[in-house]
């Protein structure tokens, strides 16, 4: 547990107590389906910058352990692949979701193939949004702060969530993201200049750290470095991109909105990679105690800022991980509502009936995070690479059907997405049968899952769509 | 010059930014109730 003043805990409990009142009194600004899924399909550029931003950016205690252990080389695998994709996303991929009007991926995916394309891709969607992972960081972040055990930090923000987005849906969603957006930036950028006075220039860096920690590609291999990078393919098909693109005014928005966005996310990424190595620069020089790697950016912090300014640190982190975690949490909610019950089971159900689904939906999907948080935490470690097993599913079928004028095949799309993803999950089930010495798992020839899964994915999909559309003429 | 002063450069543009961003998003909330 951190030694905090009155004041630092004030802002965190002030913090919360804002979540509370967003909630509240949310509730009135939704009016229909529209209001609940996309705010009314209004959101404006500043709106579309601050709850893209704040969304996207979860893991900040992550980026500061690769920061601390491997240097600038995690900037070039958690950041530079991702701006690439970002901007293909922004140039070829935003303006087309905007006009097509829905409301998720699955719709798509309906949309360029058939009914059970949508109901398998709408699976692997609510996989790859499971916020399991951003749940359990809650729950450490709390007891670290109070001294709770993690089950009742994972419970408490849980129950934070759920209050405020069962009430306003994407609304609340964008309001709690401002206030979350402004924290998160404030606390990263505060480190920096506090961690300057106390330790010194960059002659303090470079006098303490392994000169790996400053090249591209640190102690890492170019394969390492590739595939690790190119898990930034995640971005072309995350439903919070896409969420964000219908929800967006009009349809020069969601571009403007990346590229904007890509500029905070470069300010911000500068920052957190920095911490990182002034946290290992100042534990190599025996100035920072570091419990582990993974909490250093943490520690550093509670070393260089005074109170009030650690207090407002934390609150960001707290805010950086709960933002990714509601927003996760509803999107969960509209593939079980909207993909699932309404478009597969219940065509003909109400605006009320589908919006009272998603508010069920709601509770399952954090229901369902939290169980895998307090009981699996085996798994949720390993739930990120979970998640890429979506990618390989959706990421060709999806992108073909924005960029391939041809006919198409809803059954190339269906076996594409099965084996694709069965090729990852074998591929995933060998690597954890084979533990390497630390524990982590041994993927055959040292490749991530999504890979051979994404190949296969791609194979079946041109092979079955060359078989089958000419059967279908 | 030493290097640490771009370092504090961008997080002083980090806040800049960010405020700037704050003053648009109210106005447009702002703008949207009225």
């Amino acid at each position: 547990m951190l030694e905090l003043s009155i004041f630092d805990y004030g802002i965190i409990v002030a913090y919360l107590g804002l979540l509370f009142t967003i909630g509240y009194f949310v509730k009135g600004k939704v009016h229909n389906l529209t209001d609940y899924f996309l705010a009314g399909r209004r959101i404006t550029l500043p709106i579309f910058v601050v709850t893209l931003v704040s969304t996207w950016y979860g893991g900040l205690l992550g980026v500061g352990e690769l920061s601390f252990n491997y240097g600038i080389v995690n900037w070039v695998t958690q950041d530079l692949f991702w701006y690439i994709s970002y901007l293909f996303f922004a140039f070829f991929l935003a303006s087309k979701i905007h006009k097509s009007r829905l409301y998720t991926i699955p719709d798509q995916l309906e949309r360029f193939y058939d009914k059970k394309s949508r109901f398998v891709g709408a699976i692997f969607n609510f996989i790859m949004v499971t916020p399991a992972p951003y749940i359990l960081s809650m729950g450490l972040i709390f007891s670290i702060l109070f001294g709770w055990e993690p089950w009742i930090g994972v419970v408490f923000g849980t129950l934070v969530i759920v209050f405020y987005t069962i009430r306003g849906g994407f609304i609340a969603d964008i309001y709690t993201d401002f206030l979350q957006f402004f924290l998160m930036m404030f606390g990263v950028a505060l480190v920096i200049p506090f961690a300057f006075l106390t330790y010194g220039g960059f002659d303090f860096l470079t006098n303490n750290l392994p000169a790996t920690h400053f090249t591209f590609t640190g102690t890492w291999t170019t394969q390492m470095i590739l595939v690790w990078g190119f898990i930034a393919f995640w971005t072309l098909v995350d439903p919070g991109f896409y969420q964000r693109c219908y929800a967006a005014k009009d349809s020069k928005i969601p571009k403007k909105g990346i590229l904007i966005s890509v500029g905070f996310w470069m300010l911000f990424d500068i920052c957190t990679t920095f911490t990182g190595m002034y946290a290992r620069a100042a534990s190599n020089a025996g100035l920072l105690n570091v419990e582990s790697a993974t909490t250093s950016y943490i520690s550093i912090a509670d070393a260089v800022l005074p109170p009030v300014l650690i207090g407002i640190f934390l609150t960001g982190v707290i805010a950086t991980i709960m933002s990714t975690a509601d927003s996760f949490t509803f999107l969960g909610a509209m593939n079980l509502s909207h993909d699932i019950y309404k478009k597969t089971f219940r065509p003909k159900a109400s605006e009320k009936k589908e919006m009272l689904a998603t508010k069920i939906g709601i509770l399952i999907t954090a229901g369902f995070a939290t169980i895998l948080a307090l009981f699996f935490e085996s798994i949720v470690a390993m739930w990120y690479t979970i998640g890429t097993v979506g990618i390989s599913a959706l990421l060709v079928p999806v992108l073909a059907g924005f960029f391939y004028k041809g006919r198409k095949s809803p059954l190339a799309a269906l076996l594409s997405m099965i084996l694709g993803s069965f090729v990852s999950i074998v591929w995933f089930i060998h690597g954890y049968m084979n533990l390497d010495e630390w524990g982590w798992p041994q993927y055959i020839c040292g490749i991530e899952p999504m890979y051979p899964g994404l190949i296969v994915s791609f194979i079946v999909f041109v092979t079955v769509t060359f078989i089958h559309v000419r059967r279908m003429k | 010059m030493d290097l640490a002063y771009l370092l504090i450069l961008d997080a002083a543009a980090l806040i800049v930014a960010t405020l700037v961003l704050s003053y648009f998003f109210f106005r447009d909330l702002l703008r949207k109730k009225q």
